[in-house]
């Protein structure tokens, strides 16, 4: 009896620490927990890699790797992959037309949202660390740099994580209309 | 009440066979692969004297498989050149990760231990911001330092969780494997057996391919507790029987921190030890100890802003062994970040030992991830 118990309280317990991760991949507040939870953890022993290092398919493999290595759970290692296939991995990163192309204009703070931004900037003082504060960016860098910045990450700076988000250069308009008013 | 409980515990077990759907992320935008490789490699040249062979290569595939989401399976290869030309394999581990649950892991296989941090997360050299080891750890690199961890992986079980414990993250690892072994052909000696007690130590080591030489099982772990991004510190813990007779013990423990800044960062490991061994005059069991320690800390300069220095980092390193093969080193080096996971090292090594006799490195290192 004392088994039968025993045997229900863990079942429910190992059901009750899977039920969350049932959340959408492309949830906006999952993508931005995947953004911090990138910034966090993968700094802590390595240059963070780009999204752009490996396809989609080859994240899902390379996660349950890294979720070891890092000790993250698994809702932890799922949102760092949802943030990672939110932005130009391998296999569409020459593809810009996988990105906003038809779709609606979005506001820059949809946009900040979106694509977890925060997750390695501060914005208002708020934000992560792994990359520089984006207060006053605009006005220090120029809307010419922060635009080249937006379409080639890597074009100052070779080593740099930050991936290539799927934005029309209206987008990245907006956005920067957005981080000039911060 | 007895067939009520039955029956919940057969709609619970009708529950669980549905999470692996659950878990499959259906209606998600997430591709699922089964398999990807990754890995690193470097070459280097070292000037060393009295060294023929000076360029040294290696590559180091890791082969990751996901069966489910519930097992995923890695192993890491490590192909190299010997100084006679001939090429060497080494696997490094084999492993299969169960996921429990959420927080925790069962790792049953060949695996890299959870002692410090070099060991099992800083070695692969597109990682270790500096061409060489700290001269602690029994990893090839370490030059003229005779390390004081032998063991990097062996073959066992692993049990590791991860909680939100106030304002940080505890991290814990506790792990039984086959353990430690003598190596009887490689004593090491001790030039003052008066400050040493006799005249040498056994080396212990381990060899994959030899199997334990005793009944006896290591066991060890890592307590951990994170303020992430920025600290880390943790206890590692290691316990093992060496001898084929099992009555000799190998220990250590290590206490390792981390911070992480954004264009800084500041690591280091302090290492004891100790090792039982046979005194030859009297029969008895006696303990022979070192212990050591490092320190290394990084800064990127693209802190300056200017975008010519923005791939360069300058990473200085200090390491010490004390009480018997003693020894420090001092490690100074540039790397040039050419993409983010490849990088181009050059550095400086100063090494003195206890006996007077100096080791100098000169480093070119070309080390990538992919």
């Amino acid at each position: 009896m004392k088994l039968t118990k025993l045997s229900i309280l863990t079942i429910i317990m190992t059901i009750g620490s899977f039920s969350a991760i049932g959340q959408h991949a492309s949830d906006p507040t999952l993508i931005a927990k995947g953004a911090r939870l990138y910034s966090e953890n993968c700094g802590r022993c390595h240059n963070p890699r780009p999204a752009s290092d490996y396809s989609k398919k080859e994240w899902s493999v390379v996660m349950p790797h890294m979720r070891e290595k890092a000790h993250m759970t698994g809702q932890e290692s799922l949102a760092v992959e949802a943030f990672l296939a939110s932005t130009l991995t391998a296999d569409v990163r020459n593809d810009m037309k996988s990105g906003s192309s038809g779709a609606e204009q979005r506001s820059g703070k949809t946009l900040i949202t979106q694509f977890g931004c925060q997750g390695c900037h501060q914005i208002n003082g708020e934000g992560g660390n792994l990359g520089p504060t984006l207060d006053g960016v605009v006005e220090n860098k120029g809307r010419e740099f922060i635009l080249k910045k937006l379409k080639d990450p890597k074009f100052n700076n070779t080593a740099s994580a930050m991936p290539q988000f799927p934005m029309s250069e209206a987008d990245m308009e907006m956005l920067i209309n957005y981080m000039s008013k911060n | 009440m007895k067939r009520l409980t039955l029956s919940a515990a057969v709609a619970s077990a009708l529950l669980i066979s549905a999470v692996p759907t659950a878990l499959a992320q259906e209606d998600s935008e997430l591709d699922i692969g089964r398999f990807a490789i990754a890995g690193y490699g470097d070459v280097s040249y070292i000037d060393q004297d009295g060294m023929n062979n000076n360029v040294e290569s290696r590559f180091v595939p890791i082969f990751l498989f996901q069966l489910s989401e519930k097992i995923h399976i890695e192993s890491e290869l490590e192909f190299s050149i010997d100084e006679n030309g001939e090429t060497e394999v080494e696997m490094e581990y084999a492993d299969l990760h169960y996921f429990l649950n959420d927080n925790t892991t069962i790792t049953a296989g060949k695996f890299l231990l959870p002692f410090g941090q070099f060991g099992p997360n800083l070695h692969p050299s597109w990682i270790n911001k500096l061409p060489s080891g700290p001269g602690l750890y029994g990893h090839g690199g370490n030059g003229s330092l005779v390390p004081l961890v032998p063991v990097m992986s062996d073959t066992g079980v692993n049990l590791r969780n991860s909680f939100k414990l106030g304002a940080g993250k505890l991290f814990t690892d506790f792990y039984v494997v086959s353990g430690p072994r003598e190596e009887e052909e490689e004593e090491i000696g001790i030039d003052d057996p008066e400050e040493g007690g006799h005249g040498s130590i056994p080396e212990v080591g381990f060899e994959a391919g030899k199997g334990d030489n005793n009944s006896d099982k290591a066991f060890g772990g890592r307590v951990a507790y994170a303020f992430l991004p920025s600290i880390e510190i943790g206890y590692s813990f290691y316990n093992g029987a060496y001898s084929d007779d099992a009555t000799l013990d190998y220990k250590a423990t290590a206490l390792d921190f981390n911070w992480i800044g954004t264009f800084a960062s500041i690591r280091g490991e302090i290492i004891d030890t100790s090792t039982d061994f046979l005194d030859e005059d009297d029969g008895e069991i006696d303990v022979f100890d070192r212990s050591g320690w490092y320190i290394q800390g990084s800064w990127q300069m693209r802190q300056l802003d200017k975008d010519i220095l923005n791939p360069f980092e300058l990473v200085l390193r200090y390491s010490e062994i004390n009480d018997a093969l003693e020894g420090e080193r001092w490690t100074v080096g540039v790397n040039y970040w050419l993409e983010s996971s490849a990088v181009l090292k050059l550095a400086y090594e100063d090494t003195e030992l206890e006996d007077g006799d100096t080791d100098n490195r000169l480093f070119i290192q070309l080390a990538f991830g992919f």
